[in-house]
Protein backbone atom coordinates (compact mmCIF):
# COMPACT_ATOMS: atom_id res chain seq x y z
CA UNK A 1 0.00 0.00 0.00
CA UNK A 2 2.61 2.57 0.86
CA UNK A 3 4.04 1.76 -2.69
CA UNK A 4 0.56 3.23 -4.00
CA UNK A 5 0.79 6.23 -1.51
CA UNK A 6 3.70 7.46 -3.29
CA UNK A 7 2.91 6.93 -6.74
CA UNK A 8 3.36 10.38 -8.71
CA UNK A 9 0.35 11.37 -11.36
CA UNK A 10 3.00 10.22 -14.01
CA UNK A 11 3.80 6.86 -12.70
CA UNK A 12 0.31 5.84 -11.82
CA UNK A 13 -0.85 6.85 -15.38
CA UNK A 14 1.53 4.67 -16.90
CA UNK A 15 0.69 1.73 -15.02
CA UNK A 16 -3.35 2.18 -15.46
CA UNK A 17 -2.68 2.95 -19.17
CA UNK A 18 -0.70 -0.46 -19.64
CA UNK A 19 -3.44 -2.54 -17.04
CA UNK A 20 -0.43 -3.02 -14.97
CA UNK A 21 -3.08 -0.98 -11.83
CA UNK A 22 -6.31 -1.35 -11.22
CA UNK A 23 -7.89 1.83 -10.61
CA UNK A 24 -10.18 0.73 -8.14
CA UNK A 25 -7.37 -1.00 -6.22
CA UNK A 26 -5.69 1.98 -6.64
CA UNK A 27 -8.62 4.25 -5.06
CA UNK A 28 -9.08 1.58 -2.65
CA UNK A 29 -5.77 1.48 -1.27
CA UNK A 30 -5.38 5.64 -0.50
CA UNK A 31 -9.21 5.23 0.56
CA UNK A 32 -7.95 2.72 3.13
CA UNK A 33 -5.27 5.36 3.79
CA UNK A 34 -7.33 8.21 4.40
CA UNK A 35 -9.13 6.22 6.95
CA UNK A 36 -6.47 4.97 8.71
CA UNK A 37 -4.04 8.33 9.31
CA UNK A 38 -6.56 11.43 8.63
CA UNK A 39 -8.40 11.27 12.07
CA UNK A 40 -5.13 13.08 13.20
CA UNK A 41 -4.18 15.30 10.02
CA UNK A 42 -7.53 16.59 9.26
CA UNK A 43 -7.06 17.25 5.53
CA UNK A 44 -10.62 16.34 4.36
CA UNK A 45 -13.20 18.28 5.55
CA UNK A 46 -15.35 16.00 3.44
CA UNK A 47 -14.29 13.07 2.09
CA UNK A 48 -16.03 10.97 -0.13
CA UNK A 49 -14.77 7.07 -0.12
CA UNK A 50 -18.41 6.77 -1.85
CA UNK A 51 -17.70 9.10 -5.42
CA UNK A 52 -13.95 8.12 -5.43
CA UNK A 53 -14.84 4.20 -6.00
CA UNK A 54 -17.42 5.28 -8.47
CA UNK A 55 -15.15 7.37 -10.81
CA UNK A 56 -12.82 4.74 -10.39
CA UNK A 57 -14.63 1.51 -11.34
CA UNK A 58 -15.93 4.05 -14.17
CA UNK A 59 -12.32 4.66 -15.01
CA UNK A 60 -11.64 0.67 -15.11
CA UNK A 61 -14.16 0.25 -17.38
CA UNK A 62 -12.91 2.55 -20.03
CA UNK A 63 -9.07 2.19 -19.41
CA UNK A 64 -10.47 -1.57 -20.01
CA UNK A 65 -11.87 -1.01 -23.58
CA UNK A 66 -9.29 1.36 -24.93
CA UNK A 67 -10.52 4.91 -24.02
CA UNK A 68 -7.68 6.32 -21.65
CA UNK A 69 -8.51 9.93 -21.27
CA UNK A 70 -5.01 10.60 -20.54
CA UNK A 71 -2.29 11.18 -17.22
CA UNK A 72 -5.13 12.13 -14.63
CA UNK A 73 -7.80 8.86 -15.93
CA UNK A 74 -8.12 7.02 -12.70
CA UNK A 75 -5.79 8.86 -10.57
CA UNK A 76 -7.46 10.34 -7.20
CA UNK A 77 -7.33 13.88 -6.53
CA UNK A 78 -9.32 16.71 -4.51
CA UNK A 79 -10.25 20.24 -4.45
CA UNK A 80 -10.14 22.69 -1.48
CA UNK A 81 -13.42 23.51 -0.30
CA UNK A 82 -13.61 26.66 -1.96
CA UNK A 83 -14.22 24.77 -5.37
CA UNK A 84 -17.47 23.96 -6.64
CA UNK A 85 -18.68 20.34 -7.19
CA UNK A 86 -21.95 19.58 -8.01
CA UNK A 87 -23.98 17.95 -5.27
CA UNK A 88 -21.40 18.74 -2.44
CA UNK A 89 -21.74 21.75 -0.21
CA UNK A 90 -19.17 24.16 -0.64
CA UNK A 91 -18.49 25.61 2.84
CA UNK A 92 -15.58 27.82 2.80
CA UNK A 93 -14.55 25.69 5.98
CA UNK A 94 -17.07 27.92 7.20
CA UNK A 95 -20.07 28.02 9.54
CA UNK A 96 -21.67 30.70 7.00
CA UNK A 97 -21.93 28.46 4.30
CA UNK A 98 -22.11 25.27 5.62
CA UNK A 99 -25.50 24.53 3.97
CA UNK A 100 -24.07 25.42 0.80
CA UNK A 101 -24.70 22.48 -1.93
CA UNK A 102 -23.33 23.58 -5.43
CA UNK A 103 -26.02 23.08 -8.55
CA UNK A 104 -22.73 22.98 -10.74
CA UNK A 105 -19.16 22.28 -11.15
CA UNK A 106 -16.12 24.89 -10.99
CA UNK A 107 -14.55 24.93 -14.08
CA UNK A 108 -11.54 23.04 -12.60
CA UNK A 109 -13.78 20.23 -11.44
CA UNK A 110 -15.19 20.14 -14.80
CA UNK A 111 -11.95 19.61 -16.62
CA UNK A 112 -11.10 17.13 -13.54
CA UNK A 113 -14.14 14.98 -14.30
CA UNK A 114 -13.35 15.21 -17.92
CA UNK A 115 -10.04 13.59 -18.02
CA UNK A 116 -10.82 10.97 -15.90
CA UNK A 117 -9.62 12.13 -12.49
CA UNK A 118 -10.93 10.09 -9.40
CA UNK A 119 -12.16 12.71 -6.88
CA UNK A 120 -11.61 11.91 -3.44
CA UNK A 121 -13.11 14.66 -1.21
CA UNK A 122 -13.41 18.20 -0.64
CA UNK A 123 -10.01 19.46 1.34
CA UNK A 124 -9.90 21.95 4.63
CA UNK A 125 -9.07 25.34 4.15
CA UNK A 126 -8.95 28.28 5.95
CA UNK A 127 -11.96 30.43 6.67
CA UNK A 128 -13.26 31.96 3.49
CA UNK A 129 -9.41 31.00 2.08
CA UNK A 130 -7.87 33.72 4.59
CA UNK A 131 -8.95 32.93 8.34
CA UNK A 132 -6.03 30.50 9.99
CA UNK A 133 -5.06 27.88 11.43
CA UNK A 134 -8.62 28.32 13.41
CA UNK A 135 -9.87 25.91 16.14
CA UNK A 136 -13.60 27.73 16.52
CA UNK A 137 -14.80 26.57 13.20
CA UNK A 138 -17.11 23.60 12.56
CA UNK A 139 -14.16 21.27 11.24
CA UNK A 140 -10.52 21.52 12.87
CA UNK A 141 -7.86 22.64 11.07
CA UNK A 142 -5.76 20.59 9.03
CA UNK A 143 -2.13 19.44 10.16
CA UNK A 144 1.26 19.20 9.05
CA UNK A 145 2.30 16.01 7.71
CA UNK A 146 5.55 15.89 8.67
CA UNK A 147 4.68 16.93 12.41
CA UNK A 148 1.02 17.38 12.97
CA UNK A 149 2.09 19.81 16.15
CA UNK A 150 3.02 22.27 13.24
CA UNK A 151 1.46 24.18 10.74
CA UNK A 152 0.71 22.87 7.67
CA UNK A 153 0.48 26.18 5.76
CA UNK A 154 -2.36 27.80 4.15
CA UNK A 155 -5.08 28.21 2.81
CA UNK A 156 -4.94 25.52 0.70
CA UNK A 157 -4.21 23.37 3.73
CA UNK A 158 -5.58 20.24 3.45
CA UNK A 159 -4.40 20.12 0.14
CA UNK A 160 -0.70 20.66 1.05
CA UNK A 161 -1.26 17.89 3.89
CA UNK A 162 -3.57 15.12 1.99
CA UNK A 163 -0.74 15.50 -1.25
CA UNK A 164 2.40 15.49 1.60
CA UNK A 165 0.71 12.38 3.41
CA UNK A 166 0.46 10.37 0.37
CA UNK A 167 -3.76 10.29 0.31
CA UNK A 168 -3.32 12.01 -3.60
CA UNK A 169 -1.19 12.28 -5.63
CA UNK A 170 -2.80 15.81 -6.90
CA UNK A 171 -4.64 18.60 -5.54
CA UNK A 172 -6.01 22.05 -6.31
CA UNK A 173 -6.16 24.95 -4.46
CA UNK A 174 -6.32 28.63 -4.64
CA UNK A 175 -4.04 31.22 -4.02
CA UNK A 176 -4.73 35.12 -3.41
CA UNK A 177 -1.58 35.97 -1.13
CA UNK A 178 0.13 32.78 -1.37
CA UNK A 179 -2.32 29.86 -0.24
CA UNK A 180 -0.79 27.82 -2.80
CA UNK A 181 2.82 27.61 -2.37
CA UNK A 182 2.63 28.64 2.01
CA UNK A 183 1.35 24.37 2.40
CA UNK A 184 3.85 23.33 -0.44
CA UNK A 185 6.55 24.95 0.97
CA UNK A 186 5.56 24.02 4.64
CA UNK A 187 4.91 20.63 3.22
CA UNK A 188 7.58 19.81 1.68
CA UNK A 189 5.28 19.36 -1.42
CA UNK A 190 5.74 21.62 -5.37
CA UNK A 191 2.49 24.44 -5.52
CA UNK A 192 2.35 26.05 -8.27
CA UNK A 193 0.50 29.66 -8.79
CA UNK A 194 0.68 30.15 -12.40
CA UNK A 195 0.11 33.68 -14.31
CA UNK A 196 -3.48 35.33 -13.64
CA UNK A 197 -5.88 34.24 -15.73
CA UNK A 198 -4.68 31.41 -17.47
CA UNK A 199 -7.20 28.77 -14.61
CA UNK A 200 -10.72 29.93 -14.47
CA UNK A 201 -11.84 30.84 -11.58
CA UNK A 202 -15.41 30.08 -12.15
CA UNK A 203 -17.23 28.54 -9.71
CA UNK A 204 -14.47 29.14 -6.80
CA UNK A 205 -15.57 31.57 -4.08
CA UNK A 206 -13.59 34.71 -4.08
CA UNK A 207 -11.41 36.18 -1.63
CA UNK A 208 -10.56 38.81 -3.52
CA UNK A 209 -11.37 39.27 -7.73
CA UNK A 210 -8.32 40.88 -8.98
CA UNK A 211 -5.89 38.62 -7.34
CA UNK A 212 -7.39 35.07 -7.10
CA UNK A 213 -5.51 32.35 -8.63
CA UNK A 214 -6.35 28.69 -9.12
CA UNK A 215 -3.46 26.33 -8.84
CA UNK A 216 -1.56 22.64 -8.43
CA UNK A 217 -0.32 21.33 -5.52
CA UNK A 218 1.57 17.70 -6.30
CA UNK A 219 4.88 16.03 -5.20
CA UNK A 220 6.82 16.30 -8.11
CA UNK A 221 7.70 18.94 -10.58
CA UNK A 222 6.03 17.08 -13.57
CA UNK A 223 2.98 16.12 -12.27
CA UNK A 224 2.22 20.05 -11.44
CA UNK A 225 2.81 20.59 -14.87
CA UNK A 226 0.45 17.81 -15.59
CA UNK A 227 -2.42 19.18 -13.88
CA UNK A 228 -1.14 22.77 -15.29
CA UNK A 229 -1.87 21.13 -18.60
CA UNK A 230 -5.34 19.89 -17.44
CA UNK A 231 -7.06 22.72 -15.44
CA UNK A 232 -5.25 25.65 -17.61
CA UNK A 233 -7.31 27.24 -20.48
CA UNK A 234 -9.80 30.42 -21.72
CA UNK A 235 -12.83 30.47 -20.18
CA UNK A 236 -15.17 33.51 -21.90
CA UNK A 237 -17.37 33.48 -18.92
CA UNK A 238 -14.86 34.61 -16.54
CA UNK A 239 -13.98 37.90 -16.64
CA UNK A 240 -10.02 37.52 -15.54
CA UNK A 241 -9.72 34.57 -17.75
CA UNK A 242 -6.92 35.42 -20.40
CA UNK A 243 -7.04 33.90 -23.97
CA UNK A 244 -3.66 33.17 -24.58
CA UNK A 245 -2.63 29.41 -25.54
CA UNK A 246 -2.08 27.28 -22.56
CA UNK A 247 -0.67 23.80 -22.64
CA UNK A 248 2.62 22.42 -23.33
CA UNK A 249 3.96 22.82 -19.52
CA UNK A 250 6.24 19.28 -19.67
CA UNK A 251 7.68 20.30 -23.25
CA UNK A 252 10.64 21.87 -21.55
CA UNK A 253 11.44 19.60 -18.62
CA UNK A 254 14.83 17.57 -19.07
CA UNK A 255 16.36 20.30 -20.65
CA UNK A 256 18.21 21.37 -17.31
CA UNK A 257 19.67 24.57 -16.26
CA UNK A 258 22.80 25.06 -18.42
CA UNK A 259 23.00 28.84 -19.38
CA UNK A 260 20.06 30.13 -18.15
CA UNK A 261 19.97 33.43 -16.25
CA UNK A 262 18.44 33.43 -13.08
CA UNK A 263 18.24 36.56 -10.67
CA UNK A 264 17.99 36.12 -7.42
CA UNK A 265 16.21 38.28 -5.17
CA UNK A 266 18.30 38.30 -2.06
CA UNK A 267 16.78 41.23 -0.29
CA UNK A 268 13.64 39.60 0.08
CA UNK A 269 15.17 37.40 2.93
CA UNK A 270 18.04 39.47 3.89
CA UNK A 271 17.51 42.95 4.16
CA UNK A 272 13.61 43.49 3.89
CA UNK A 273 12.90 41.10 5.93
CA UNK A 274 15.46 38.33 7.55
CA UNK A 275 14.74 34.95 7.33
CA UNK A 276 15.47 32.03 9.66
CA UNK A 277 18.89 31.05 9.34
CA UNK A 278 18.11 27.85 8.34
CA UNK A 279 15.58 28.76 5.47
CA UNK A 280 17.84 30.96 4.08
CA UNK A 281 20.77 28.31 4.43
CA UNK A 282 18.13 26.26 2.31
CA UNK A 283 17.68 28.74 -0.01
CA UNK A 284 21.76 29.34 -0.76
CA UNK A 285 22.46 26.15 -1.11
CA UNK A 286 19.30 25.61 -3.86
CA UNK A 287 21.20 28.53 -5.44
CA UNK A 288 24.45 27.30 -5.78
CA UNK A 289 23.00 23.49 -6.48
CA UNK A 290 21.72 25.53 -9.77
CA UNK A 291 24.90 27.17 -10.98
CA UNK A 292 26.96 24.10 -10.19
CA UNK A 293 24.21 22.60 -12.71
CA UNK A 294 25.47 25.38 -15.26
CA UNK A 295 22.85 28.27 -14.69
CA UNK A 296 24.61 31.35 -14.77
CA UNK A 297 23.41 33.05 -10.95
CA UNK A 298 22.83 37.00 -10.06
CA UNK A 299 21.50 38.76 -7.71
CA UNK A 300 18.36 41.09 -8.98
CA UNK A 301 17.01 44.17 -6.85
CA UNK A 302 12.81 44.81 -7.27
CA UNK A 303 10.72 46.95 -5.05
CA UNK A 304 11.52 46.61 -1.05
CA UNK A 305 9.35 43.64 -0.20
CA UNK A 306 7.21 45.51 2.60
CA UNK A 307 5.60 47.51 -0.48
CA UNK A 308 4.51 44.53 -2.02
CA UNK A 309 2.61 42.94 1.00
CA UNK A 310 1.42 46.17 1.90
CA UNK A 311 -0.20 46.52 -1.44
CA UNK A 312 -1.67 43.19 -1.91
CA UNK A 313 -3.12 43.28 1.45
CA UNK A 314 -4.59 46.35 1.24
CA UNK A 315 -6.02 45.04 -2.49
CA UNK A 316 -7.08 41.63 -1.13
CA UNK A 317 -8.92 43.28 1.99
CA UNK A 318 -10.52 45.79 0.14
CA UNK A 319 -12.29 43.43 -2.36
CA UNK A 320 -12.84 40.90 0.31
CA UNK A 321 -14.99 42.88 2.56
CA UNK A 322 -16.50 44.21 -0.03
CA UNK A 323 -18.08 40.55 -0.75
CA UNK A 324 -18.56 40.13 3.19
CA UNK A 325 -20.03 43.18 4.11
CA UNK A 326 -23.48 41.42 4.45
CA UNK A 327 -22.47 38.25 6.21
CA UNK A 328 -20.63 40.84 8.50
CA UNK A 329 -23.23 42.92 9.04
CA UNK A 330 -25.96 40.21 9.49
CA UNK A 331 -23.96 37.42 10.75
CA UNK A 332 -20.15 38.60 12.70
CA UNK A 333 -20.51 35.85 15.30
CA UNK A 334 -20.49 32.87 12.71
CA UNK A 335 -17.06 33.70 11.39
CA UNK A 336 -14.03 32.76 13.18
CA UNK A 337 -12.23 35.42 14.68
CA UNK A 338 -9.20 35.43 12.30
CA UNK A 339 -11.26 35.62 9.45
CA UNK A 340 -13.54 38.11 10.73
CA UNK A 341 -10.16 40.33 11.77
CA UNK A 342 -8.58 39.78 8.89
CA UNK A 343 -11.43 40.51 6.16
CA UNK A 344 -12.22 43.67 8.54
CA UNK A 345 -9.06 45.28 7.71
CA UNK A 346 -10.95 46.08 4.43
CA UNK A 347 -13.84 47.85 6.00
CA UNK A 348 -12.50 51.32 6.57
CA UNK A 349 -10.00 51.82 3.99
CA UNK A 350 -10.89 54.51 2.23
CA UNK A 351 -11.76 54.51 -2.27
CA UNK A 352 -8.94 56.49 -3.45
CA UNK A 353 -6.25 53.92 -0.98
CA UNK A 354 -7.95 50.93 -2.87
CA UNK A 355 -7.49 52.42 -6.38
CA UNK A 356 -3.97 53.78 -5.58
CA UNK A 357 -3.02 50.30 -4.30
CA UNK A 358 -4.26 49.23 -7.44
CA UNK A 359 -2.27 51.69 -10.03
CA UNK A 360 0.74 51.30 -7.92
CA UNK A 361 0.23 47.53 -8.91
CA UNK A 362 0.76 48.25 -12.22
CA UNK A 363 3.74 49.91 -11.65
CA UNK A 364 5.28 47.26 -9.43
CA UNK A 365 4.41 44.83 -11.89
CA UNK A 366 5.59 46.54 -14.98
CA UNK A 367 8.61 46.92 -13.15
CA UNK A 368 9.37 43.41 -12.28
CA UNK A 369 8.46 42.09 -15.48
CA UNK A 370 10.88 44.34 -17.03
CA UNK A 371 13.77 42.66 -15.56
CA UNK A 372 13.08 39.39 -17.40
CA UNK A 373 15.16 40.82 -20.24
CA UNK A 374 18.34 40.03 -18.72
CA UNK A 375 17.13 37.07 -16.59
CA UNK A 376 14.77 33.62 -17.33
CA UNK A 377 13.75 33.13 -14.00
CA UNK A 378 13.90 34.64 -10.49
CA UNK A 379 14.09 32.73 -7.24
CA UNK A 380 13.38 33.99 -3.59
CA UNK A 381 12.82 32.60 -0.38
CA UNK A 382 8.75 31.34 0.12
CA UNK A 383 8.07 30.85 3.81
CA UNK A 384 10.44 33.23 6.20
CA UNK A 385 10.13 30.96 8.54
CA UNK A 386 9.70 27.00 9.07
CA UNK A 387 6.70 25.96 10.11
CA UNK A 388 5.51 27.04 13.57
CA UNK A 389 3.11 25.04 15.65
CA UNK A 390 -0.30 25.34 15.12
CA UNK A 391 -1.45 25.53 18.68
CA UNK A 392 0.59 28.61 19.34
CA UNK A 393 -1.47 31.86 18.17
CA UNK A 394 1.60 33.98 19.06
CA UNK A 395 3.85 32.40 16.78
CA UNK A 396 1.37 31.83 13.77
CA UNK A 397 0.76 35.88 14.44
CA UNK A 398 4.41 36.42 13.55
CA UNK A 399 5.50 34.57 11.38
CA UNK A 400 1.84 34.88 9.10
CA UNK A 401 2.61 37.96 7.05
CA UNK A 402 6.53 37.21 6.69
CA UNK A 403 6.60 35.88 3.40
CA UNK A 404 7.21 36.91 -0.22
CA UNK A 405 4.84 34.77 -2.10
CA UNK A 406 2.09 37.40 -2.19
CA UNK A 407 4.57 39.87 -4.39
CA UNK A 408 3.73 37.47 -7.53
CA UNK A 409 -0.16 38.01 -6.63
CA UNK A 410 0.72 41.74 -7.13
CA UNK A 411 3.18 40.94 -10.31
CA UNK A 412 1.03 38.19 -11.79
CA UNK A 413 2.98 36.27 -13.25
CA UNK A 414 4.00 32.58 -12.48
CA UNK A 415 5.16 31.48 -9.21
CA UNK A 416 6.16 27.76 -8.09
CA UNK A 417 7.08 26.76 -4.91
CA UNK A 418 9.31 23.50 -4.54
CA UNK A 419 11.01 21.95 -1.34
CA UNK A 420 14.80 22.38 -0.57
CA UNK A 421 15.42 20.47 2.05
CA UNK A 422 14.67 20.26 5.94
CA UNK A 423 15.22 22.08 9.19
CA UNK A 424 17.06 20.06 11.77
CA UNK A 425 14.10 19.19 13.12
CA UNK A 426 12.34 17.57 10.07
CA UNK A 427 10.49 20.39 8.78
CA UNK A 428 10.02 21.44 4.86
CA UNK A 429 11.97 24.40 3.84
CA UNK A 430 10.66 25.80 0.27
CA UNK A 431 11.66 28.46 -2.22
CA UNK A 432 9.82 29.80 -4.97
CA UNK A 433 10.55 29.80 -8.81
CA UNK A 434 8.71 32.90 -10.60
CA UNK A 435 8.78 33.45 -14.23
CA UNK A 436 7.86 35.79 -16.74
CA UNK A 437 3.94 36.20 -17.55
CA UNK A 438 2.74 32.99 -19.25
CA UNK A 439 6.50 31.89 -19.00
CA UNK A 440 5.34 28.49 -16.85
CA UNK A 441 7.08 26.45 -18.99
CA UNK A 442 10.80 27.79 -17.73
CA UNK A 443 9.42 27.81 -14.63
CA UNK A 444 8.71 24.25 -14.09
CA UNK A 445 12.22 23.61 -16.62
CA UNK A 446 13.64 25.20 -13.84
CA UNK A 447 12.82 23.75 -10.76
CA UNK A 448 12.80 19.99 -12.53
CA UNK A 449 16.41 20.36 -13.00
CA UNK A 450 16.69 21.21 -9.40
CA UNK A 451 14.36 18.29 -8.10
CA UNK A 452 16.80 15.96 -10.05
CA UNK A 453 19.78 17.21 -8.85
CA UNK A 454 18.32 17.13 -5.63
CA UNK A 455 15.96 13.85 -3.31
CA UNK A 456 13.74 15.93 -1.46
CA UNK A 457 10.90 14.78 -3.44
CA UNK A 458 11.87 11.09 -2.25
CA UNK A 459 11.42 11.73 1.15
CA UNK A 460 7.90 11.43 2.89
CA UNK A 461 6.55 11.88 6.29
CA UNK A 462 6.19 8.93 8.14
CA UNK A 463 2.33 8.80 9.80
CA UNK A 464 2.21 6.46 12.30
CA UNK B 1 -7.54 60.41 12.24
CA UNK B 2 -4.19 59.26 13.02
CA UNK B 3 -3.98 55.48 14.49
CA UNK B 4 -2.94 56.41 18.02
CA UNK B 5 -6.10 58.50 18.26
CA UNK B 6 -8.66 56.10 16.84
CA UNK B 7 -10.57 54.47 19.89
CA UNK B 8 -12.80 51.79 20.54
CA UNK B 9 -15.52 54.09 21.09
CA UNK B 10 -14.23 55.08 16.81
CA UNK B 11 -14.65 52.03 16.01
CA UNK B 12 -18.18 51.40 17.51
CA UNK B 13 -19.57 54.44 15.69
CA UNK B 14 -17.52 54.29 12.56
CA UNK B 15 -19.06 50.81 12.00
CA UNK B 16 -22.59 51.73 12.87
CA UNK B 17 -22.51 53.85 10.00
CA UNK B 18 -21.65 51.40 7.39
CA UNK B 19 -24.37 49.01 9.13
CA UNK B 20 -22.27 46.89 11.54
CA UNK B 21 -24.34 47.27 14.46
CA UNK B 22 -23.99 43.43 15.82
CA UNK B 23 -20.56 43.76 16.30
CA UNK B 24 -19.76 42.71 19.78
CA UNK B 25 -16.84 44.02 22.07
CA UNK B 26 -14.47 41.94 21.10
CA UNK B 27 -15.61 42.17 17.68
CA UNK B 28 -14.94 46.03 18.06
CA UNK B 29 -11.72 45.37 19.12
CA UNK B 30 -11.07 42.62 16.25
CA UNK B 31 -12.11 45.97 13.95
CA UNK B 32 -9.93 48.27 15.64
CA UNK B 33 -6.36 46.30 15.52
CA UNK B 34 -7.73 45.61 12.17
CA UNK B 35 -8.28 49.07 10.68
CA UNK B 36 -4.86 50.27 12.85
CA UNK B 37 -2.78 47.35 10.40
CA UNK B 38 -4.90 48.49 7.43
CA UNK B 39 -3.67 52.14 7.83
CA UNK B 40 0.19 51.13 8.51
CA UNK B 41 -0.06 49.25 5.76
CA UNK B 42 -0.90 52.41 3.66
CA UNK B 43 1.26 54.66 5.26
CA UNK B 44 3.84 52.40 3.88
CA UNK B 45 2.71 52.45 0.18
CA UNK B 46 4.90 55.29 -1.98
CA UNK B 47 1.46 56.50 -3.58
CA UNK B 48 3.29 60.49 -3.77
CA UNK B 49 4.93 58.60 -6.73
CA UNK B 50 2.48 58.30 -8.47
CA UNK B 51 1.53 60.58 -11.63
CA UNK B 52 -1.53 60.81 -13.33
CA UNK B 53 -0.96 58.50 -16.03
CA UNK B 54 -0.45 55.91 -13.74
CA UNK B 55 -3.89 53.94 -14.53
CA UNK B 56 -4.86 50.80 -12.03
CA UNK B 57 -4.13 47.41 -12.58
CA UNK B 58 -7.53 46.44 -13.87
CA UNK B 59 -9.26 49.19 -15.64
CA UNK B 60 -12.66 48.48 -17.56
CA UNK B 61 -12.66 47.05 -21.10
CA UNK B 62 -15.19 45.81 -23.56
CA UNK B 63 -14.51 42.99 -26.16
CA UNK B 64 -15.40 43.33 -29.52
CA UNK B 65 -18.72 42.16 -30.76
CA UNK B 66 -20.11 42.66 -26.84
Amino acid sequence: MNDLAWLTVAEAAELLRGRKLSPVEYAKALIARVERHDGKLNAFLRFTPELALEDARRAEAEITRGAWRGPLHGVPYGLKDIIDYTGLPTTAHSKILKDNVATADAVVAQKLKAAGGVFMGKLSTHEFATGGPSFDLPWPPARNPWNRDHFCGGSSSGAGAATAAGFLPAAIGTDTGGSVRNPASMCGIAGMKATYGLVSRRGVIPLAYSLDHVGPLTRTVRDNALMLDLIAGHDPLDPGSVAHAAGGYTAELGRGVKGLRIGVIRHFYTRDMEADPEVAAGIETAVAKLAELGAEVREIQTAPLGEYLACNRIILTSEAFALHEKWMRERPQDYGALARERIMAGAFVRAADYINATRLRRKMADAFHALFSGIDVAVTASSMDPPCRIDDPKAIGYTYGRQARAVFNITGGPALSVPVGFTKAGLPLGIQIVGKPYGEAMVYRVAHAYERATAWSERHPALA
Amino acid sequence: MSDDALTLDDIRRMAAEIGMIRLTDAHLQELLRATRTARARRAALPFANLVPADEPAHVFRLEEGK
